[in-house]
């Protein structure tokens, strides 16, 4: 807590930046200090085996699941060789059969004429005795640290200062699975996992080109996280990827455990309920967002991949409508424009109508209302408020709910809110049925922007309370300023509506068929505007030709 | 350049058309009416013609200074002082224009929707948000114009349909009935309100394509003639004759529709049209006001100015009259002939004539 | 600096969303006006009479069958100056907000129409929550009888009363209609009458005896000289305005058969269209009006051949003279007795010699009384249902 007051305190009696500037730059060096392996990077490895066992075995004391497995060379007994790896993330059949049977077991490795000696003891084994898929050499401590921890296998020679790091990792992991945010009826069903090799993968399968290009870097001081920055070359925009690149290197933070982190970090819009940036675990989704020009960005140990820049019309899409039929895909954006409006307004407009403008009812409606609401002994704001919050806590258990209960736990959200509820006379038919209808309907879009709509939906029912129909305008009119004034790395949030785009709005409120989408979106495939070869549309042969 | 940003065509034509409209729509009719009884649309013809004529002289006055906004280039014609004066009768122009149209606001809310609230809570709640837009420069509330516009119209057309089986055209007649005089004198009003378009001279500066501001001039002038004349004729095939009776006839006409026993009461549908046009008319006119004080104190940006400029704006609103008659008799009778001679015709006329005598100005076209 | 001035600003907001909602009104507050009557008292005032809807009723009202209903609606009347001092007395007695906006109809008693309208109508076209399509209509007796009536068929007898309005079987006219009518110099208001008469039975069940019932209903035309009232036009009058004003929406005319004595036929309007045009000589003004039938003959008494054509022709003739004969009846009832032009001739003449209206506009009643009208009907019959000629022959 004090570290919040101290700030606010400076800043409020507006004490100068450069002082509260200097708290944060040491603040920087703590993190660095702690964690950094400034000092183990620029070590090296000695020749002696036993002082690097030794001075291994201390920085990385304490670690009972990093094993140490000396040995001896199968040529010559007077070397010997250890290797070093952590037990659970590498693949054992791998060090046994590959690793350590070559070596202690085989045939010998020089052919006629070579002669063996202890000084090639190490280049010999490199090239004829690692039957390994990947394999490095180095020297540097650091280097050697980071590969055990990262699943690798370490071998070490005596009387070189040099390891050799063999790829081995393997362990524990989800396999590729369905995916459990983002369903489809029609379409690929894969989605990522923890394990960002095989994500990677996943893409590649997707675009066999070589212009995919895939940068990794590492995050997190301490976590030491695996991160991918991914982009088709020639179809991105360079610019892009170097702000990219520039923003995720200006993070120092001591972990990277998901996405969500990064996302917070390098955005446009920090304060704004809208994301200015993409996340999904559907590979087939990166990849069409690849194409048309933007940058992903994956993280290991989560499947939620990101995608820069992000329009707000793509919480209207969703994968599927590229697989179905125009016709479908169309009236499916349609309708998802339109419960992205019921979302945000029913209950506002509801309890505006009801308290303030009884002129819009039809009088048969009204009538039927009154009657109903007669009983209801609360104000019809507060009524909508407590229906909407118990809406909310009944999303938030469902989420968390163990299995077993689940079937009780909706049972008892059903009855007993909202059977009972009206029964008992507090609350109205009315604003239960509403509030269902609006709960529902956030589900319809993207999961992203429902809950940005989710958040916005409280303020906007505070003001139809407060001011009926005038406030929902002016909340929903707020809004759309602030909409209007976020961009996304560079593009407006909001275009192709505003700024228009024409050509554009193909693809917003109704997907047309696949033979007009000639052109990227403007802003964004700017590098490649062209998608496709025009004249596709498939038409009957012409006329006087034989069948 | 105190303001960075750059609108397309599009935009710009979008912005002009709404400078006008919402307020057009509601507050124009009556006095038109009043002056020139079921010859009101032919009052509503001519004043878009003197439009097209005011904005020929914007475009032509403000393309002579590419890059420079009227508050700017008044001082290269006529001289620094001289200039100076003329920029603060513009920068007042628009504060006093802009708490007109605020007052207007709130009057129709509180007369026509919700008497029991304040008029203060409806006009500071608008300012508001539009200084939050305004401050986030001329993108911004562009933007939000082009979401907004193509609604309010496709509404005001729909709602016009719906209020078809009301109509009966009939009710214009007979023409000119009491000669040409009424007609003209019931243009005055409707030319003040389109003639707005002079606002071209602040804004050419910040188009894409200043080549198109002759284009873009004339189309949103013609749009916004249309619309009006739809309206007004609207009105008075309604109504007939005696439109005048109403204060506010577009409002009541909505309040007519009556269809199928469900579609009626739609009024709450003018409130949003009205809220949402005159939030982004509350803007252009904020923005001009803001920038222009920013130019003429010689600014670097004009973002510091939005709230004193905001809250001159709401006070003026507040001082200016004491009751919504009296708004009207203002704008009945007053502000026609005061904005026309003095703001819209007379000084750029007279910018325009001395530029060309001195031979100032860049491209002629 | 930038976060004190967000807290101001969020002070002023929240006081001012706090300190109170001015318009909020609950549904359970609100008296809803289904309908209101006028009448003037002996002594000069203004009596209110408001049908107010009890929306209580209507919720139990769902199960119940032929039981006892609760009342769906309550009537209470107060006397004032002005109808906004009846209001603010009534508001004393009602225990929740008077909410105009869904009052369908508003009743005038016959004394205040014969003393003047313009008295009680300012107030409903300046309030915001009246409404300029509420129906007007005159009460044959007082205002207050006709509110307090039931309606058998809908929830209140003044919807009921709104509804048979809404149809249009005779000439309904709203508060736009009527203050445009009043305000034009070539015309004169109308406005529905509206009487107390017999309206059907409850058939009886084992327990209760069957029970006549009484209700409002639209019997005729109110006839206003400018302001004031100064008669009446019957049912079958009222069916000639609508022919001389072109508003025929739907209607049957009945028409003796050409062969059979004493046998009749009748004939359903589809379409008709009228049109006026006004002549001036200098002197004398005169009219022709033209009106154009369409019908479907639906009913036959008797059993002419109607395939064959002179016998349509003859049928076609036989229309055009009823729908003479209606209007004539109208217009001796408005030029004779009463004197007043309702018919919007005077507007169409202004129309076609604006300038000379200004000469004839004071005293237009009188030039009206004394025109002379001609009629042309033109009527077609179209169509015959879905029998041609009729089989009875062996």
């Amino acid at each position: 807590m004090a570290r919040f007051i101290k700030p606010l305190r400076s800043r409020l009696l507006g004490r100068r930046k450069s002082s509260s500037g200097k708290d944060n730059s040491s603040q920087d060096q703590a993190v660095d200090n702690a964690f950094s392996n400034q000092e183990l990077q620029n070590q090296d490895l000695s020749a002696d085996l036993q002082a690097n066992l030794l001075h291994i075995k201390e920085i990385l004391s304490d670690c009972s699941d990093v094993v140490y497995r000396e040995f001896d060379f199968a040529q010559d007994e007077r070397i010997k060789l250890a290797i070093i790896y952590v037990d659970g993330m590498v693949d054992k059949m791998q060090i046994t059969s590959q690793i350590m049977r070559s070596l202690m077991l085989d045939a010998p490795l020089v052919e006629q004429g070579e002669e063996f000696t202890r000084a090639r003891a190490l280049t010999l084994i490199k090239k004829r005795l690692l039957p390994v898929q990947q394999v490095e050499e180095t020297n540097n401590l650091g280097k050697v640290i980071d590969a055990v921890l990262s699943g690798d296998t370490v071998l070490l020679v005596d009387g070189h200062a040099c390891a050799i790091i063999n790829a081995s990792r393997g362990w524990e992991s989800r396999k590729v699975e369905e995916s459990q945010t983002e369903m489809v009826v029609r379409g690929p069903r894969e989605a990522f996992v923890e394990t960002i090799r095989v994500n990677l993968s996943l893409l590649r399968r997707k675009i066999k080109n070589p212009n995919l290009k895939i940068e990794t870097m590492r995050l997190g001081e301490v976590t030491k996280t695996d991160v991918a920055v991914v982009y088709i070359k020639g179809i991105v925009n360079d610019k892009l990827v170097t702000e990219v690149k520039e923003r995720l290197n200006r993070i120092k933070i001591d972990a990277i455990l998901e996405t969500g982190y990064i996302e917070e970090l390098i955005e446009d819009n920090p304060w704004s309920p809208f994301c200015s940036l993409n996340h999904t675990e559907r590979p087939d989704r990166v990849a069409a967002q690849l194409l048309e020009g933007r940058v992903a960005i994956l993280v290991d140990g989560t499947p939620y991949a990101l995608t820069a820049p992000l329009l707000f019309v793509e919480s209207l899409q969703t994968p599927e409508d590229y697989y179905q039929r125009w016709p479908i895909s169309s009236a499916t954006r349609l309708l998802r424009l339109f419960t992205l409006i019921l979302s945000l307004l029913a209950p506002s407009l509801y309890v505006a109508v009801i308290t303030y403008h009884h002129e819009m009812l039809p009088t048969a409606l009204l009538l039927s209302l009154a009657a109903q609401r007669e009983v209801v002994p609360f104000p019809a704001f507060i009524e909508a408020f407590g229906m909407e919050v118990a809406f909310e806590i009944l999303r938030e258990a469902g989420i968390r709910l163990p299995r077993q209960v689940g079937q009780a736990v909706s049972i008892v959200g059903a009855l007993i809110i909202g059977e009972a509820a009206v029964r008992a006379g507090l609350v109205g038919a009315g604003t239960v049925i509403v509030v269902a209808l609006t709960g529902i309907a956030s589900f319809a879009y993207c999961y992203s922007a429902s809950i940005s709509i989710r958040l916005l939906r409280f303020p906007l029912l505070v003001l139809a309370g407060t001011l009926g129909l005038y406030g929902v305008i002016c909340g929903v009119l707020t809004i759309l300023v602030h909409l209007a004034t976020l961009r996304s790395f560079g593009v407006p949030f909001l275009s192709p509506v505003a700024p228009l785009s024409a050509g554009d709005l193909k693809d917003v409120a109704v997907r047309v068929p696949w033979w007009a989408m000639l052109h990227r979106p403007r802003l964004i495939g700017m590098a490649n505007p062209q998608r496709e070869a025009g004249g596709l549309k498939p038409t009957p042969p012409p006329a006087g030709r034989k069948q | 350049m105190p303001e960075v940003g750059k609108i397309d065509s599009k935009q710009a034509i979008l912005l002009m058309v709404i400078m006008v409209l919402p307020t057009g729509f509601l507050f124009v009719a009556a006095v038109t009416a009043h002056l020139a009884r079921q010859d009101g649309w032919i009052s509503i013809l001519l004043a878009t013609l003197v439009a097209l004529l005011i904005a020929w002289l914007a475009v032509s006055l403000g393309l002579r200074f590419p890059g420079k906004t009227l508050f700017q280039f008044a001082e290269v014609i006529l001289g620094r002082w001289p200039g100076k004066v003329v920029a603060f009768l513009y920068i007042w122009w628009y504060i006093h224009m802009n708490a007109e149209v605020l007052r207007q606001y709130g009057s129709l809310l509180v007369a026509a929707f919700m008497p029991e609230t304040p008029i203060s809570v409806f006009m500071l709640l608008i300012m508001a948000i539009a200084a939050y837009a305004v401050r986030n420069g001329l993108e911004v509330f562009s933007r939000v114009n082009q979401l907004i516009l193509p609604l309010i119209l496709v509404s005001v057309v729909i709602l016009n349909i719906l209020a078809a089986p009301e109509m009966n055209i009939k009710q214009i007649l007979p023409v000119f009935e009491h000669g040409a005089v009424p007609v003209v004198k019931g243009a005055v009003m409707p030319a003040a309100w389109i003639g707005e378009i002079i606002t071209m001279t602040v804004l050419i500066p910040y188009l894409n394509k200043a080549k198109e501001a002759y284009r873009i001039a004339v189309t949103a002038t013609l749009i916004t003639g249309f619309f009006m004349l739809i309206t007004q004729l609207v009105d008075i095939a309604i109504f007939g004759p005696i439109t005048a009776a109403w204060l506010f006839p577009g409002l009541d006409g909505v309040r007519m529709i009556h269809l199928a026993n469900f579609l009626e009461r739609l009024e709450p549908v003018v409130m949003v049209i009205w809220v949402a046009g005159v939030l982004v008319k509350i803007s252009v006119f904020y923005w001009a006001a803001a920038l222009g004080s920013a130019q003429w104190l010689e600014l670097k940006d004009y973002k510091p100015l939005v709230l004193p400029v905001g809250v001159i704006i709401y006070a003026l609103s507040i001082m200016a009259h004491d009751s919504l008659l009296d708004l009207f008799a203002f704008l009945g009778m007053f502000w026609g002939p005061y904005a026309l001679t003095l703001f819209i015709v007379g000084i750029p006329l007279l910018l325009l004539i001395v530029a060309v005598i001195r031979g100032q100005g860049g491209s002629r076209h | 600096m930038r976060k004190l001035l967000a807290c101001l600003a969020l002070l002023i907001i929240m006081a001012g969303i706090l300190s109170g909602c001015w318009s909020r009104k609950e549904m359970s507050e609100l008296a809803i006006v289904l309908g209101a009557g006028i009448d003037r008292t002996p002594d000069g005032q203004v009596r209110l009479t408001l049908q107010l809807a009890r929306p209580g009723a209507l919720a139990g009202a769902g199960g119940e069958g032929a039981g006892a209903k609760e009342p769906t609606t309550w009537v209470i009347s107060e006397t004032g100056s002005t109808i906004l001092d009846v209001q603010r007395k009534l508001a004393m007695r009602i225990s929740r907000h008077i909410n105009w906006t869904h009052n369908v109809i508003v009743v005038f008693g016959e004394e205040a129409a014969r003393h003047g309208m313009r008295q009680y109508t300012n107030f409903f076209t300046r309030s915001p929550q009246t409404r300029e399509i509420t129906w007007i209509l005159v009460a044959k007796g007082q205002a207050k009888d006709i509110l307090e009536t039931t309606s058998r068929l809908e929830n209140s007898s003044a919807q009921d009363i709104g509804y048979l309005a809404r149809a249009k079987a005779g000439y309904s006219v709203n508060f736009k209609d009527f203050k445009v009518m009043l305000a034009t110099k070539g015309s004169n208001p109308i406005a529905s009458r509206v009487e107390i008469v017999e309206r059907g039975v409850s058939p009886g069940t084992e327990k209760e005896k069957s029970v006549k019932h009484e209700g409002a209903a639209l019997t005729g035309t109110a006839v206003f000289r400018e302001e004031k009232l100064v008669g009446w036009l019957d049912e079958s009058e009222t069916r000639g305005l609508l022919w001389l004003r072109g508003e025929i929406l739907r209607g049957v005319i009945t028409l003796p058969s050409l062969t059979d004595q004493g046998k009749e036929m009748s004939v359903e309007i589809m379409r008709g269209h009228t049109e006026v045009e006004p002549y001036y000589d200098g002197e004398s003004v005169w009219f022709v009006v033209k009106i154009v039938v369409e019908g479907d003959l639906l009913e036959q008494q008797s059993s002419e051949d109607i395939t064959e054509r002179d016998v349509r022709k003859a049928i076609e003739k036989e229309i055009s003279r009823k729908v003479e004969e209606k209007a004539r009846l109208a217009l001796e009832k408005a030029q004779g007795e009463y004197g007043v032009d309702i018919f919007d001739f005077g507007v169409a003449f202004h129309r076609k010699y604006p300038k000379i209206w200004p000469e004839l506009e004071d005293r237009w009643d009188e030039v009206f009384a004394g025109a002379y009208v001609d009629f042309t009907v033109e009527a077609h019959l179209r169509r015959s249902g879905l029998i041609g000629k009729r089989g009875t022959e062996r």
